[in-house]
């Protein structure tokens, strides 16, 4: 215990590196690291880097990196890859798109297998999110698995969310039509080298007209991430939309509504944990279980009378009647 | 618990084949493996701290094994890193004893069977956990 | 390709007499065969059916004028010369290179006394990769994998005594980058020398995809950049060096890496192709360059496959360079082709049995009417070939030249049913192939986008599993796996001062060279860089003011930019 405090004021990687392995793999020590860390949060600014395989997102998180370093900023990064269903092996493949950052000492990149999430993002992503922050990072810029559709998880974890596409749209199109305009607060046109990116960015623009005026209008970037280019621009509008935040209240709304949500979730998992608890331990839930499944029960009524009883026992323990 | 590989080829190697195949195939095999492409010791072990690697995986053709291998052991050690270091490629086997002396844990010819790597791996990893 | 032609007089075979052998094949396969054709499908290595019997109606439509011919005549199936080994053996080449350069020109004048009849060279990393050998990232590797080359000087050392205008000199420099210096640095040694550039004859391999697509690096050029490169020394020599062959499109590197015969035949096509459609558009005429193209494959233990490799490879080419570009000249319409074999066939369990892995490519390789040949030693699994292993590889040429009497006749399998069955198909393959490639929008733009990257590695993946289920079977290794522990080999080892000679010689370099006229060499080739120019004569410029090697590729590097390929 005394060695995590001592090494949150070290910052030294070595020990990040060990705490988030620890939280990584959910041991029994991570959540005092998550308890520590708690409180040492919510300076960072998270960054959601989101789109399709293959869009060139990891090639721009290395990019924007590579510049955000020459501002003397701590940097971190996540990146997320699936997870084979089959294996459960992954194969962790963005950090070879950012080689140059290797020797940057203020770069600390660290990737994630899904491990069965569906979002788009680990299902620690939110507490690695939370030490880096607590390690005092500047920035930390997340990138998603990029499946094909657009993917929720980082909204809830990520204070500016860019979507990147490449010309010719496709796909992204089609979700953006479906009426999910407020994904992104950033869009981003990579590979802009490729023809229709002017295309491209008009049709874009017609739909961030459509979608109604915003106090924030999101902006419309081109860029080719293998040569550098746009991504100065890219940097100044992340840099506004922060300042954006910030100046509507909505940076600390977004960390107050991350940190109710993070309790309810936390209540929501501890309670589900308690009940399988509770009907493993008591053969009469355990049959009504049985019935449900082979359907002699319906899940409604015994599903209440689970978690009244649940109530209950521990109303009569606390009232010692 | 999941086994998380970082696998790199080892400075200026070419042909990228093998360090790729070992890694597809150790996903196979059910472990997390960070692909790093061709990387310096120094930058090697950094992200194996990163990582939280439990193993370094080394590739190498190009005869720098008994120049830069060491060196990944030795930097490892300097920065408290206790990943399992083992190596790949083309080695003779007259430096295969040297290799084993500066630390690594284990060297695989081209003929190996990945499934033997696999499993020396989850051994050794599983081990050190205990 | 023969097909529709109403001339039936034309085909090998008289109409009547394919349908009498076609029935006749129906009778043998009922009566006697009795559907006793082995389990299962077989395949070649490139996925080709193999039938358990070819008959002449398996090439019933091949006119034999028009698609197989005689030697030294479209479409050159035959051969590329009339006579072809009697007229001139296939050239022995063993490649050497370690240590530095005064290492290796030992090693040439020891092969070339033993019958070597030219000199072939690697280069170590860092010189591939473009930096010097003081560098620091090249520690660790200098003088290791190949001979170290920084300056003109070290050109002059390792070519020493050997007179380069009578016997042949390759140098692999496997990338365009490298080519580029280097064959500057040759060039220039030779004017220095007083002998034409006219008179000196060899190869570079100069291949773009060895650097975007097969070999690995923190840094690589962008493939456009090392494509333009790739064009430059191909334009360059053939204007200035007629008998040099400025590039051998390295089908070799790319099978080691992981594809099929048929799309190492491909890619290497679709990559002189580009090249021919780039010089082109520079104005030149594609008689002017297509007979300096050379290419290099590398041969498999699928014996007929890789002949009719060859064969089909010849076929495919004539057809590009007379159809497509309408090329004039005969040489530009023939295929000349270096063969090493398969390195990666060679295993690390019982060595010596690579002795006999390597004989059969060699012969595969002859048999195929290659012009050169490279027959990688048994104990290449291990290391660089000792002396003694270099000298069996040489001997094995010398056996297959001498004592097997395959060179006496031309192309002596033609006319095999399943030969002539084999070349068509792997020809109608390549053809496919090449059309995907550029489906994809050619070549440079299939690297780019990664697309190659992809291929080779479902290959190698695919390979790897194949080999541990045992369904690709290698002797001694899944099949009647060895009962030895470790065979005994005596490894070769690299000079271990070759760092530290080089670095001291580097050092002196430095010193005494005028540091001013560097610069300026180097600065107007930067400017260079971004006109559309052949940038030949300015890195020639720069080479004889002694600017290194590093500091040339340092200006790409700036100018061009780095490109990370699109692995995993
Ligand atoms: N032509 C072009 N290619 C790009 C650009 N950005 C990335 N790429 C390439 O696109 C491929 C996929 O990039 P990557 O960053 O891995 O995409 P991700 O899957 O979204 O992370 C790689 O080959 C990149 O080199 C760009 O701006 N232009
Ligand atoms: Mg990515």
């Amino acid at each position: 215990m005394e060695d995590l405090i001592g090494s949150f004021e070290k910052k030294d990687n070595v020990s990040l590196g060990k705490m988030l392995k620890e939280v990584e793999n959910q041991t029994p020590l991570s959540l005092e690291i998550l308890k520590l860390s708690s409180f040492r949060k919510g300076k960072a600014h998270i960054i959601g880097v989101t789109g399709p395989p293959g869009s060139g997102k990891s090639t721009l998180v290395g990019k924007m990196c590579k510049k955000l370093a020459t501002m003397d900023l701590r940097i971190g990064v996540v990146c997320v890859d699936p997870t084979s269903p089959f294996t459960k092996g992954a194969l962790l493949g963005d950090r070879i798109r950012m080689q140059e950052l290797a020797k940057l000492p203020n770069v600390f990149i660290k990737s994630l297998a899904t491990r069965g999430n569906l979002g788009g993002l680990a299902s620690s992503t939110a507490d690695i999110v939370q030490v880096l922050d607590a390690y005092e990072m500047d920035v930390i810029l997340i990138e998603t698995v990029g499946v094909g559709q657009i993917e929720f998880d980082v909204l809830g974890v990520a204070d500016t969310v860019l979507l990147v596409s490449v010309p010719g749209l496709g796909d992204t199109l089609q979700t953006l039509k479906a009426g999910i305009m407020e994904i992104a607060d950033i869009y981003v046109i990579n590979q802009a080298d490729r023809p229709g990116a002017d295309e491209s960015v008009k049709d874009l623009n017609l739909m961030v007209k459509e979608s109604g005026k915003r106090e924030w209008s999101p902006p419309i970037h081109k860029t080719v991430a293998t040569q550098d280019s746009g991504i100065d621009e890219l940097i100044h509008d992340i840099t506004a939309h922060k300042k954006y935040l910030e100046r509507s209240g909505l940076w600390k709304e977004k960390r107050q509504t991350r940190n109710v949500t993070r309790l309810y979730s936390m209540i929501e998992s501890l309670l589900a944990q308690r009940v399988e608890d509770h009907i493993n331990r008591e053969e009469s839930l355990k049959a009504k279980v049985q019935d449900v499944m082979k359907g002699e029960r319906d899940p409604y009524t015994t599903s209440h009378e689970i978690v009244d009883r649940l109530i209950a026992k521990h109303n009569s323990y606390q009232y010692g009647g | 618990m999941q086994i998380k590989v970082v696998m790199a080829k080892l400075g200026l190697d070419i042909h990228w084949r093998g360090a790729l195949v070992v890694s597809r195939m150790l996903r196979d095999e059910g472990m997390e493996v960070v692909y790093l492409g061709n990387q310096f010791p120094e930058q090697i072990v950094d992200a194996a701290i990163q990582e939280g690697a439990d193993v370094i995986g080394l590739s190498t053709l190009g005869g720098n094994h008994l120049t830069l291998g060491p060196k990944v052991v030795q930097i490892a050690k300097e920065k408290g890193v206790d990943a399992l270091v083992i190596m790949g490629g083309v080695i003779p086997e007259d430096d295969i004893p040297l290799l084993k002396e500066a630390g690594i844990s284990e060297v695989f010819g081209p003929e190996t069977r990945i499934e033997s790597i696999a499993s020396f791996i989850r051994s050794e990893v599983n081990q050190s956990i205990a | 390709m023969a097909n529709n032609t109403t001339n039936q007089e034309k085909k090998l075979f008289d109409h009547e007499v394919v349908q009498e052998i076609e029935a006749q094949k129906k009778r043998w396969q009922e009566n006697t065969l009795k559907g006793k054709d082995g389990e299962g499908q077989y395949y070649s290595d490139s996925g080709i059916p193999i039938n358990l019997l070819y008959t002449p109606d398996d090439i019933k439509d091949v006119d034999y004028l028009k698609d197989i011919g005689f030697s030294g005549e479209a479409p050159y199936v035959r051969g590329v010369y009339p006579n072809m080994y009697r007229g001139r053996l296939f050239t022995v080449r063993q490649i050497a290179g370690f240590g530095t350069p005064e290492d290796t020109n030992e090693r040439f004048k020891f092969l070339l006394k033993n019958g070597a009849t030219g000199t072939s060279v690697v280069l170590d990393l860092p010189t591939i990769r473009g930096y010097d050998s003081d560098d620091p990232e090249a520690e660790g590797h200098v003088g290791a994998a190949g001979v170290a080359i920084d300056s003109i000087e070290d050109i002059e050392a390792l070519y020493d005594g050997i007179p380069i205008e009578e016997v042949s000199s390759n140098i692999v420099t496997h990338l365009p980058s490298t080519t580029v210096v280097v064959m500057a640095m040759f060039a220039a040694h030779a004017e220095k020398k007083g002998i034409p550039l006219e008179k000196l004859s060899g190869t570079n391999q100069n291949d773009f995809l060895m650097e975007t697509a097969i070999g690995s690096s923190l840094e690589v050029l962008p493939p456009k950049a090392s494509f333009r490169l790739q064009c430059d020394a191909i334009e360059y020599a053939s204007k200035n060096m007629p008998r040099w062959n400025p590039v051998s499109y390295n089908g070799y590197n790319l099978r080691e890496a992981g594809t099929t015969a048929v799309q190492e035949v491909a890619c290497a096509i679709a990559n002189a192709i580009g090249t021919s459609e780039e010089l082109i558009r520079r104005g030149n005429k594609i008689d002017d360059f297509a007979k300096r193209l050379s290419f290099f494959w590398n041969l498999f233990n699928d014996f007929f496959e890789e002949i009719a490799k060859c064969r089909a490879s010849r076929l495919v080419w004539h057809e590009v360079m007379k159809d497509r570009f309408n090329a004039q000249h005969p040489k530009s319409h023939l295929m000349r082709f270096h063969v090493q074999t398969a390195g990666i066939t060679l295993t690390k369990v019982e060595p010596l049995n690579n002795i006999a892995r390597s004989a059969i490519q060699g012969l595969a390789a002859v048999l195929g009417g290659a012009q050169s040949l490279h027959v990688d030693s048994y104990d290449e699994a291990y290391s660089a070939p000792t002396e003694e292993s270099a000298l069996i590889s040489i001997r094995t040429q010398q056996i297959i030249q001498a004592e097997t009497n395959v060179v006496n006749t031309v192309d002596p399998l033609a006319g095999s049913y399943f030969v002539e069955k084999l070349t068509q198909d792997m020809a109608q393959r390549i053809r496919d192939y090449i059309a995907e490639i550029e489906s994809k929008g050619g070549l440079v733009a299939a690297v780019e986008s990664g697309w190659l990257h992809r291929e080779i590695s479902d290959f190698a993946y695919q390979m790897q599993k194949d080999i541990e289920d045992g369904k690709h079977k290698i002797v001694g290794l899944n099949y009647f796996p060895t009962e030895q522990s470790q065979t005994k080999v005596e490894v070769f080892r690299y000079p271990e001062t070759a760092e530290s000679r080089q670095k001291e010689k580097l050092e002196k370099l430095r010193k005494k060279r005028d540091k001013e006229k560097v610069e300026r060499a180097l600065a107007v080739l930067r400017q260079k860089c971004h006109e559309d120019v052949n940038l030949m004569p300015y890195i020639k410029e720069a080479v004889l003011e002694y600017a290194t090697l590093g500091e040339i590729e340092e200006v790409f590097r700036e100018e061009f930019g780095l490109w990370q390929f699109p692995l995993a």
